[in-house]
């Protein structure tokens, strides 16, 4: 193990009982390989989106880990994820982005695959092969688990991983933030135009710490708020909304996953948003009524960005988008960003969200130009023989989380820590990290699912079996 | 007998022989420039192939008979 000399990952190189995580994690190379079958093997990855293989032949190339794989739709409408790798000699079936065919032909030596991952095609195979090649044999590798949650396709590798349901646990309620249409109706979004790909010169555990719930660096898009480019023309979103609301954080110490919500009061509507446009401020005000109608109590949460581990990263609203920090190396994250609009919201409404979207994130966003300038910097000036001698500190609001968090009402599930007078707290990034760990020590599910255990017996004494 | 033929411009109808001597019809073109889908009209060597349809390798078709 790379970390052995550390004093291992889960009490040496990630110390949580101090709150310090060792730069070898961000800059080490052998730490990097270990992650590549430790963590992205066994993890639930985001592959895409329903929408972007509506039709049977349809693919969209994507990736999970460093693996280039295909999602595709079959003859009989079945979402199939493969490795993009012929069984032969191990080209690149698919060259292209995204398209229709009816089969994968690997351009090395013209075996070809039907888009079910069957082998089909075996140039000379009567001649050559003397019709003795088992072709069931040699099909496209396919994804060991593959779900589609209201339209996101999620796919593993590792067929002993929980099923995704169970890996979300109660998150799923956080994760239905991004992914349920705004008025409160279950699912109902798509992909809105192209994906976004683009590499940053840094680890990609970077990104995925900052979204998971990095509260602290709001010093760094000032210039973003002076500018003014959120949709009312002021800030770089309507703050309005949270304002009034209970600012949290919740974390699920078990799963990885974390992510902030505001909490409105009780019996507070929420304010008016995107008053750039009359038409886009009276959707979302209709959405927000019907929201309340339909969800009660749960219609006056919204989300603030959240990851799912390892790799995924949300941000339900202001901008509603779903990014992969693809890892590209110990030194290079491969950005890739989908941005998400409800299915029936009026093309005004789309075409206005898709000028926001991309005037905030992307590689031509300016809030998320600052945070890839931090994360590039913050990477180069860890590198070094000295500079990765010295941990980082994790330590902001350590010893004050609460379980059972309720206000006004309303009981969150999770870890939380409420920020709204604190400003800040690191208590998701610390979650990331504890699992991440935990993930690089572990040698099996049987480890990584906890929750599965039963709870240890007491004793009478009131100290259970494990005491 | 043709020179190397371009599949790609192989269109459905296109009547073609192949290098086993038998003679099909070109169903569909994925347009991969490798494959075609077609149906067998004649076969020297298996009459029982001849109506069924298979995918011919580039490198078989030997010669384009007629186009539609």
């Amino acid at each position: 193990m790379a970390a052995s000399g550390n004093g291992g990952y889960q009490h040496g190189l990630v110390d949580m009982a101090t709150g310090q995580v060792s730069r070898e994690i961000f800059v080490n190379e052998d730490i990097y390989q270990e992650e590549l079958e430790r963590v992205f093997t066994r993890a639930w990855l985001f592959v895409g989106h329903e929408s972007q293989i509506p039709k049977p032949g349809d693919y969209f190339v994507s990736s999970m880990g460093e693996e280039s794989v295909l999602l595709c739709r079959d003859r009989e409408e079945a979402i199939h994820v493969f490795l993009n790798s012929c069984r032969h000699r191990g080209m690149k079936v698919c060259r292209y982005d995204e398209g229709n065919t009816p089969v994968f032909t690997c351009p090395y030596h013209g075996w070809s695959y039907a888009a079910d991952g069957q082998l089909v095609g075996v140039p000379y195979f009567k001649e050559a092969y003397h019709g003795k090649l088992d072709k069931s044999q040699w099909g496209l590798v396919e994804v060991a688990q593959l779900c589609n949650y209201k339209g996101t396709i999620w796919a593993t590798w590792d067929a002993s991983a929980p099923p995704f349901l169970e890996y979300l646990g109660d998150f799923k309620l956080y994760l239905d933030l991004s992914l349920d249409a705004w008025d409160g109706r279950e699912g109902g979004t798509e992909v809105l135009g192209g994906i976004q790909k683009w590499l940053i010169p840094c680890n990609w555990k970077f990104p995925a710490e900052n979204f998971s719930g990095d509260s602290y660096h709001n010093i760094s898009h000032r210039s973003v708020d002076l500018v003014g480019i959120g949709p009312s023309g002021t800030g770089r979103r309507d703050m309005q909304e949270r304002q009034m609301a209970r600012r949290v954080q919740i974390c699920f110490p078990e799963r990885g996953h974390q992510t902030g919500v505001y909490l409105l009061p009780k019996d507070q509507p929420t304010p008016l948003a995107y008053q750039h446009s009359p038409v886009v401020s009276e959707y979302f005000r209709h959405c927000e009524e019907e929201r309340r109608r339909r969800r009660g109590e749960w219609g006056r949460l919204t989300g603030s960005p959240g990851e799912i581990f390892p790799n995924t990263a949300l941000h339900p609203r202001q901008p509603r988008t779903i990014a992969v920090w693809h890892p590209r190396g110990a030194h290079q994250t491969e950005v890739w960003r989908w941005y998400l609009v409800d299915q029936e919201a009026p093309p005004e409404v789309k075409d206005f969200l898709r000028q926001y979207y991309i005037r905030y994130s992307g590689p031509g966003g300016l809030t998320e130009q600052d945070d890839m300038e931090n994360w590039n910097y913050a990477h180069a000036a860890s590198r070094g023989t000295i500079a990765r001698r010295y941990p980082y500190s994790y330590e902001q609001g350590m010893g004050f989380e609460v379980q059972n968090f309720a206000w006004d009402g309303l009981q969150l599930p999770g870890v939380v820590m409420d920020i709204t007078e604190a400003k800040s707290s690191e208590h998701n990034l610390r979650n990331l990290y504890r699992r991440w760990a935990a993930f690089m020590e572990a040698e099996s599910w049987d480890e990584l699912a906890a929750w599965r255990r039963p709870e240890p017996a007491k004793r009478t004494n009131g100290q259970s079996d494990r005491s | 007998m043709s020179g190397i033929i371009n599949l790609r411009l192989l269109e459905p109808g296109t009547t073609i022989s192949l290098s086993d001597g038998s003679t099909a019809e070109v169903v569909s073109n994925p347009l991969d420039g490798v494959w075609v889908f077609a149906r067998y009209l004649s076969s020297p060597n298996d009459s029982s192939v001849v109506g069924t349809e298979e995918m011919i390798f580039a490198q078989n078709i030997v010669e384009i008979l007629n186009t539609p």
